[in-house]
Formats: structure tokens, sequence, C-alpha cells
């Protein structure tokens, strides 16, 4: 391993962060073709550049696999958990960009696309992020980029899902920021590794952690500070909502994971984590109750989701080595049940209408036999049943939290998991239920086809997942 | 080989969907083959070696591992035989769909019954779930989905307990292989204070699958809601895995806590026995007078297995595939008789043996051999099972268990009368008899009901996962 070098900036830190240089300078590509190229060929070529882009990224990050690496003093630290983190990001890049190709007006579309790339840019530092400006410089560049997009549907309600996403997103940056500047002030230092000797009773220390938690748990909209959600992904464009679902909560998970494990895991700091593992549960409970009474899909899986993180935060308790990969493995598999239950959602869009009202699905199993099947499946997955990898996820996880000790949590997510199989499964009976005119109506014709693509990768990739859990041994983030 | 008998009927299940509708009556046919076909592949593959493909190796081990020795064997034989005869005389809309999810339950309840390893058996036991569901609210006569809803919520509420149960066992054992060969080996390493949760896991899913009272109120809505195939299937099989998940999981793994909770055990049997005999008997539904009885006849198989006594248990095996065949037989003949009339309603229909000898001579034998008359398979396993539970020394039990048996002949005949004698309803739809295809579906059934009551023999010797003769793999390990 090289040490950090005396001169930050020496050229080899720079293949650290090499995945992210190629995610932020596509987007440059993607605004030059849109100024250049004749007005048919602009959609198809930048969202061509954007995932030509996003794919070489992942490849780039792949390559950094097995050399652990800590570049920028100590800012960003590369190691299977980064490599991990930064291609779940990716993932979800690629399968929200393929939803994309009709994201707002023609002429915003290829802004739209090199946004979306920035922000992904933003998530992926902030998975290497080891540093308090680091992470806060992570933070940024991902929310920027999202408050353009989430306003960028032509309804009344983008521009209010962007302005309060914009406030509230900013209030969280403001107790993490105030969180940070008192965990400096007890340390010393920006370095999360000068966390791990901190005096931990001083209170400035436990205040200083309590307001970075929850900042953090706004934006990983853990209950009771999920309340923005459903709003903002009901309001943002299809595209920018399945992104935000994933992307946003993959770089806010891998700062709070490496937060938890690398600064606080000694014994005694355990106690500082315990609201991390209560809010866990509050999430699983709450998130599913809500989501019990929606009927638009986007605010359903906006409540799923606070549910869903909630496991996965869960599957963290008590910091444990094993606990982290199957979180990690987790999300891996809700990246996919999730994305393709959106990519669904958006082949039953066209132009005037985003196809989310729950009323899109009835009778969709005779209209649709695929389509259904295939969000049968997803749906499936997200209630933790089999044959998924939602179904060995959560085996996953109840080992993992039954293994730390922490048996309470496992009999929460139980109970959530049994409230949430009717969230899922009541779309399930739309689609198959006898219902009356479910007939009548006629297939929508897709804005794009493209989405067929993420639904059919999704599909494999859940099903596989479930039977192969392949779950990196080398995950345990670094910090310097 | 075991794997492809669980997954075949699933692949083909989900492929029929491509099978043109215009053939809808050809659907059937296919489907009544390939279970047709999984019967006699089982029946053929009595000493089939054990397959495991690995899984998880960390947290635990877990492997897909299949067998097909000792109970599983018979239980398959029933599910392939029950699914063939029901899918044989199924009438339905939609009848390339129906075929599809009854192949696919067939295909998992197969998987449930190899599994030798306990997360395999959880992930069936989920998967089961799902095919019935979507009959129930595709396919139910009314447009609520309340029964649905209750099967579901209810059943997977079990499932997630088991599935929690299972972690937690495979956390503490490392390996959740440990069906079949490894008889009691679980029980030292758990210790009292997880082994009691874990076994509250395992029962409270076996109890509501069952179900044992006051788990039941899932059932009765859903066998009637159930068309005919399906409810002769979900209660001749699938409501066994509850049993079969006594017998072949906490009885060989946690011993100890089985003891324990026998007084509980009993009184929920007992309660359970007497409850659905009285209520069978006011019922008005015809399939809810099955539902009803299933729950007396089920009570006492869950008493038996607690008991623990080896004739009881022998009882128990026998009746749980007697209770599979008659039922299924009651349900098929039912829905042959609503097909007609168009009701199940006892006070609405009546006289139809007179017209219909044979549709009546189908429903004479299958609720005589549900009332335990000697000779047929329902008193094969009554006799060993109170004969068993008077060797234990549990003669009130016995003596309590006693009264719903004699109350079976009277709720069963009762269903008979109503149905079949008195004087012909005037305003009833009058069709043919049962055709001879309609026969054929019902006589297979007939054929095990009468060999299983004059000689259970082979049976009686199944009361764990080990195979009857040890295959040569066996005996290398």
């Amino acid at each position: 391993m090289t040490p950090s070098l005396v001169i930050p900036w020496g050229s080899a830190d720079w293949t650290a962060i090499a995945p992210i240089i190629v995610i932020a300078l596509a987007p440059l590509l993607v605004l030059l073709a849109d100024l250049t190229l004749p007005r048919a060929a602009r959609r198809p070529a930048a969202l061509s550049l954007a995932l030509l882009g996003t794919a070489a990224a992942g490849l780039v990050a792949l390559a950094g696999w097995g050399k652990p690496y800590v570049a920028f003093g100590g800012g960003f630290v590369l190691g299977g958990f980064t490599i991990a983190f930064e291609e779940i990001v990716i993932v979800a890049t690629l399968f929200s960009l393929l939803m994309a190709y009709r994201l707002g007006r023609e002429d915003q579309t290829a802004g739209g696309l090199a946004l979306m790339l920035w922000s992904a840019a933003g998530a992926m530092l902030m998975a290497g992020a080891a540093n308090l400006m680091t992470i806060f410089l992570g933070l940024e560049l991902l929310s920027l980029g999202l408050y353009c997009l989430c306003g960028l549907a032509g309804r009344a309600g983008a521009r209010e899902a962007a302005l309060k996403y914009l406030i509230l997103s900013s209030t969280a940056s403001a107790f993490m920021l105030y969180g940070m500047a008192l965990l400096f002030g007890a340390t010393g230092s920006i370095q999360l590794s000068a966390l791990a000797g901190a005096n931990l009773s001083a209170p400035l220390f436990a205040v200083g952690v309590g307001m970075f938690l929850i900042g953090f748990a706004f934006k990983l909209s853990l209950a009771p500070f999920h309340v923005w959600t459903p709003d903002v992904y009901e309001g943002a464009p299809l595209p920018v909502t399945a992104f935000m679902s994933v992307a946003t909560k993959a770089g806010a998970l891998a700062v709070v994971a490496r937060f938890a494990y690398a600064a606080l895991s000694t014994p005694q700091s355990h106690v500082l984590l315990q609201p991390l593992w209560i809010l866990a549960a509050l999430s699983m409970l709450v998130g599913n109750l809500a989501a019990l009474a929606q009927t638009d899909m986007k605010r359903l899986l906006a409540y799923s989701g606070v549910a869903q993180l909630g496991y996965i935060v869960a599957g963290m308790a008590g910091t444990t080595a094993f606990g982290l990969r199957y979180a990690i493995f987790y999300l891996a598999a809700y990246t996919f049940m999730n994305l393709g239950a959106f990519a669904v959602v958006a082949l039953l869009s066209h132009d005037r209408e985003e196809g989310s009202r729950l009323s899109a699905f009835e009778g969709l199993g005779y209209r649709q036999p695929v389509l259904a099947g295939a969000m049968t499946f997803f749906l499936l997955a997200l209630a933790g049943l089999p044959p998924t990898a939602g179904f060995t996820g959560k085996v996953l996880i109840l080992a993992a939290t039954v293994g730390a000790g922490y048996a309470w949590l496992a009999g929460v997510l139980i109970v959530g998991t049994a409230i949430s199989a009717y969230v899922y499964i009541k779309i399930v009976r739309a689609m198959y239920g006898r219902t009356t005119g479910a007939e009548i109506k006629r297939p929508v014709v897709p804005s794009s086809p493209l989405p067929w693509i993420g639904v059919g990768l999704c599909a494999l990739a859940t099903l596989v997942l479930g039977l192969y859990p392949i779950a990196p041994s080398d995950v345990l983030p670094l910090v310097k | 080989m075991i794997w492809t008998l669980a997954l075949a009927p699933m692949l083909l299940g989900l492929l029929l969907y491509a099978w043109p509708r215009s053939a809808d009556a050809a659907a059937k046919w296919f489907g009544v083959a390939v279970a047709g076909c999984a019967f006699v592949v089982t029946l053929l593959s009595a000493n089939a070696p054990d397959e495991s493909v690995r899984w998880l190796q960390r947290p635990f081990t877990a492997n897909f591992h299949a067998g097909l020795g000792g109970l599983s064997y018979w239980l398959v034989l029933l599910l392939t035989l029950t699914t063939a005869c029901a899918l044989a005389s199924t009438r339905i809309s939609r009848q390339r769909d129906f075929v599809a999810q009854m192949l696919v339950l067939m295909g998992a309840m197969t998987g449930l019954f190899v599994a030798r390893d306990l997360l395999v058996f959880a992930l069936f036991w989920d998967l089961m779930l799902i095919p019935v569901f979507l009959i129930l609210v595709a396919w139910t006569p009314s447009k609520s989905s309340a029964s649905a809803w209750r099967y579901l919520i209810y059943n997977l509420t079990g499932g997630l307990a088991l599935l929690l149960a299972t972690a937690a066992y495979g956390m503490l054992e490392g390996s959740t292989d440990v069906l079949g060969a490894t008889l009691g080996r679980g029980a030292t390493a758990i210790g009292p204070a997880w082994g009691e949760w874990i076994f509250a896991g395992f029962a409270f899913a076996f109890l509501v699958k069952t179900p044992v009272w006051p788990f039941h109120t899932w059932m009765p809505s859903a066998y009637a809601d159930l068309p005919p195939a399906a409810a002769a299937v979900v209660s001749a099989v699938q409501s066994k895995g509850g049993l079969y998940g006594f017998l072949v999981v906490t009885a060989p793994l946690m011993p100890e806590q089985m003891r324990a909770a026998l007084p509980l055990m009993f009184v929920l049997g007992l309660v359970g026995l007497v409850y659905g005999a009285v209520v069978a008997l006011v019922q008005d539904d015809a399939k809810r007078v099955v539902a009803y009885s299933s729950l007396s006849h089920l009570g006492l198989i869950l008493i038996a297995i607690f008991s623990g006594n080896p004739l009881a248990l022998s009882g128990a095996v026998v009746y749980v595939l007697a209770h599979g065949l008659f039922s299924a037989g009651l349900f098929i003949v039912l829905g042959q008789v609503e097909q007609r009339e168009e009701t199940r309603s006892i006070a609405r229909l009546g006289g139809l043996g007179a017209r219909n000898p044979r549709l009546a001579g189908s429903l004479t034998i299958v609720a005589l051999a549900a009332l335990g008359l000697p000779g047929l398979c329902g008193f094969a396993g009554e006799i060993l099972i109170l004969t068993g539970l008077y060797q234990t020394g549990a003669v009130w039990v016995a003596g309590i268990a006693l009264v719903p048996i004699i109350v079976a002949a009277a709720y069963m005949l009762r269903l008979f009368q109503g149905i079949m004698q008195g004087p012909e309803v005037e305003d009833l739809p009058e069709r043919a008899d049962a055709s001879f295809l309609e026969l054929l579906a019902i006589a297979p059934l007939v054929l095990a009901i009468v060999l299983l009551g004059v000689n259970p023999g082979p049976v009686l010797a199944a009361r764990s996962l080990a195979p009857a003769q040890l295959s040569a793999v066996e005996v290398q390990r």
C-alpha cells in the first residue's frame, strides 16, 4: 500500500479517482453532442454517450479491484468497499439512463443526462470519502445536480418537489455540517480515522456524532426523517426518481457505513450508534405502514425505499464484518429489484402521462402478460419472497442481525416484512384480480422501448443473485 | 432427478403461458400428463440417492439438498396423484392459466417435500403460497379478495416466523442442511434459551399452515373460494406441510421442546377436534363442511404427533395420507356437483342421487372414507392413533378424541343426505350424470383409499425422512 504522499497532488492519486473522472468528463461530451449534432440525432447521441461514459467508468472502477490505496492525504480511500458502492451507483445510473430517453423537453434532455452523471460522480466520491471534507464535497456534488433534475418535469408538482428537496436537503446538510464542525472541534482533525481515538465522554463529540447521523438519516430517508421522500419522488421525473432511490442512498449509506465501521467500531463507542439501529427499526415499521395506503407507484416505492433502507441499516447492527457484507449484498439486490419495478412503470408511461397510478396496473396480467409477470417477480423480490435475491438477501440480513445479538431488530424486520407483503402484493392483485373493465384498456405504447432492457437485466440479476448470492469478502471500509 | 421433479413442473407451468388460447381445453390434458408423469417417476424412484447443490457457505451452510426417502416419497406421490385427478376433473374459465398455476404449485410443493435443508424448506414454504394466492384472486367467485388476503397474510406471517427461526438455527448450528440423516443432532447444540424461541417460530408456521385452532380462520373462506381442483390440492397436500414439518423438522431436531409443548398442543388439538366437528355439523356450504371436518381431523393428527408414541406416529402418517386422499376426493366430487347445480348449499340441494347414481356413488365412497369406515383409509389411521394414545396412558385424550370421530359420521352423512337423498328439488338445473371422464378422474383416488385402508403396511415405517431401505450412498456415509 502506498502511504499518503507528502505532496497531495502527486500523479499517482489520480488513478484512485479515475472512474469518477471518467463519469465526470462524459457529460461534457454529452453536452457537446447536443450543441453540434443535427436536431434528430441529439437525443440518441446524448443518451448513447451518457451510457457509454457510465459503463466505461464502471469498467475503470472494476480495474482497481484488489488494490487498496489511500489517496489525497487520506481524503479518498480505494478498496473493495469503495468499489462495491461505486459499482452499485454505476448500475443504478445505467438503468436510470435507460428510462431517460425522453427526460424533460427535447432541449432539456442532454442537460438532464449530464446532471445525472455529475450527481453519480458525487455519489461515487462519497463511496470512497474518508475525511469530512471529501464527504461534504461528494454530498454537495450529488445534491446540486438533483435539485435541478427534480424540477425537470413540466408539472406544477415538479417545481414543488424541487423546492422541497432543496430546502429540506439543505437543512439536513446544515445539520451535518454543524456536526462535522463539532467533530473537528472535539478531535482536531477532519480525518475519520482520528475519530476512533477521540474522547468519547466529551459531550462535544457525542453531539457531533448525533448531528452528523441526523443529517445522513435525512439523506437515507430513515424514519422519522423521511417525510420529504414521497413528495419529491412523486414530483420528480421517473428516471430521476429511479436514480435517487438507489444512487443517493448508496452514496449516503457508504458514508454512514464507513463512519460506523471505521470511526466508531470500538466497543465503547457502540452506544453512540444505538440510535441508528432504532432508526432502522422505525423505518421498517413506518415505511411499510405508510406504504399501505398509497395509490401512486412512485409514492409507494418511496415509502418502500424507507423500509428497505431500514433493512439494510439493520444488517449493519452491531457493526459486524459479515453484517456489512450482507447489507451491501442486500443493497445490490435492492438496486436490481427496485430499478426493475421502476423500469416497468416507465414502460407503462407514455408522452402525456407517467404510468405510476395504481390504476395503470389493473388487469395488466391480461393485457401485457410478460410485463405483468416481470412486475410480479420484482414485487415478490421487494416483499422478500422466493425465488429472488430479495429472499436470499433477507435471510442473510436476518442471520446477520441475529448473529450480532440484535434479535429484537430481526423481530421488527419480520413484522415489517409481513406488513410489506400487503403493500407489494396489492399490486399483484390489481394485475391479476377480477376487475371491471380491465380487459377493455389497450396496452400502453411506451414512449421508448429502452426500459425493456432494464426489465430483462434486472429480472435476470434478481433471480441469479437469489440463487448465487455472491457477496465479495473484501468489503470492510478502510480509513487513513 | 429429484430436483427435476420439482423444477420441471414449475418451468412447464410458466411455459404454458405461451400455449395458444384457442387450445384451452387441451391445456388441461397437458397438465394431467405432467402430473401423471411426475407420479410415475416418483413411484419408480423410491430409492433415488440424495442430490445436493451448494447454495450458501457463509454465514451458515445451506445446500439445495433433496431426498425422496421416507415420508417425502409418500407425500410426493399423494401430491402428484391428487394434482392429476384434480386437473382431470376441472372445468374452469381461462383454463390454460389455471393449469399453469396448478403446475407451479405442484412443483413448489414437491420442492417442499423433498427439501433436506431447512432454508430450502423455508424457501418452498413461501413459494407455494404465491400460486394459491394468484388462483384465489383470479378465480374467486366474489368481487372482493378477502379470502385471498386472509390466506396470504396468515400463511406468510407463519412463513416469516419460519424464516427467522431458520436463520437463527443456521447461525447457532452452522448449517441448515440437517433434515433427514442427522436425527436428534441439533437438540443439544441449540440450548434451551434459543431453543424455545426457534421452536416457537417453527411451531407457529406449522400450526397456521395445518391449520390448528385458533389459527384456522383463513381456511374455511379460502377452501370455499378456491376452484374445486385447487381446493382439493391445497387441503389434501399443502395443509399437510405443517404436520410434515412437525414430523421431520421439530421432532428430530428439538425433541425436548416438543415434549415441553405437549400439553399446549394437546389442548389446541382437542379444541380444534371438537370445535371443527361441531361447526361442520351446522354448515350449509358443502365445501365448508369439508373445511371444518379437516380442522377436526388434523387436530387428531397433531395430538398423535406430539404424543411421541410409535404406534400413534405411524397412525399419524397413515392418517395424513388418508386425509389427503379423501379430502381431495370430497372436494373433487363436490366440485362436480357444483358444476351441475351451480350451488353448494346443502339446504338448496337435494335428491340428486336418483338421477345421478354414479355421482352419488363417488360421494358415498369418499364420505365413508372420511367418516372412518373400517376397510377404508380413514379408519386405518384413526384406530392406530387411538390405540397409540391409549398406550401412552393418555386415556382421557383418547376418550375425548373418540367423540368427534363419532360426530364425523353425523356430518358426513348429513352432507351426503342433503345433496343426494330426499325429494328431488324442482328448480335445480337437470344435467347428465357423471361422465366417464369424471369417474376416471376420481377412480385413482378411490383405488388409493381402498389400498391404504386394507394395507397401510408400507406407509407405517415412513415416520421420518430416513429411507426405508438405505441406499448405497447412505451406507457409504
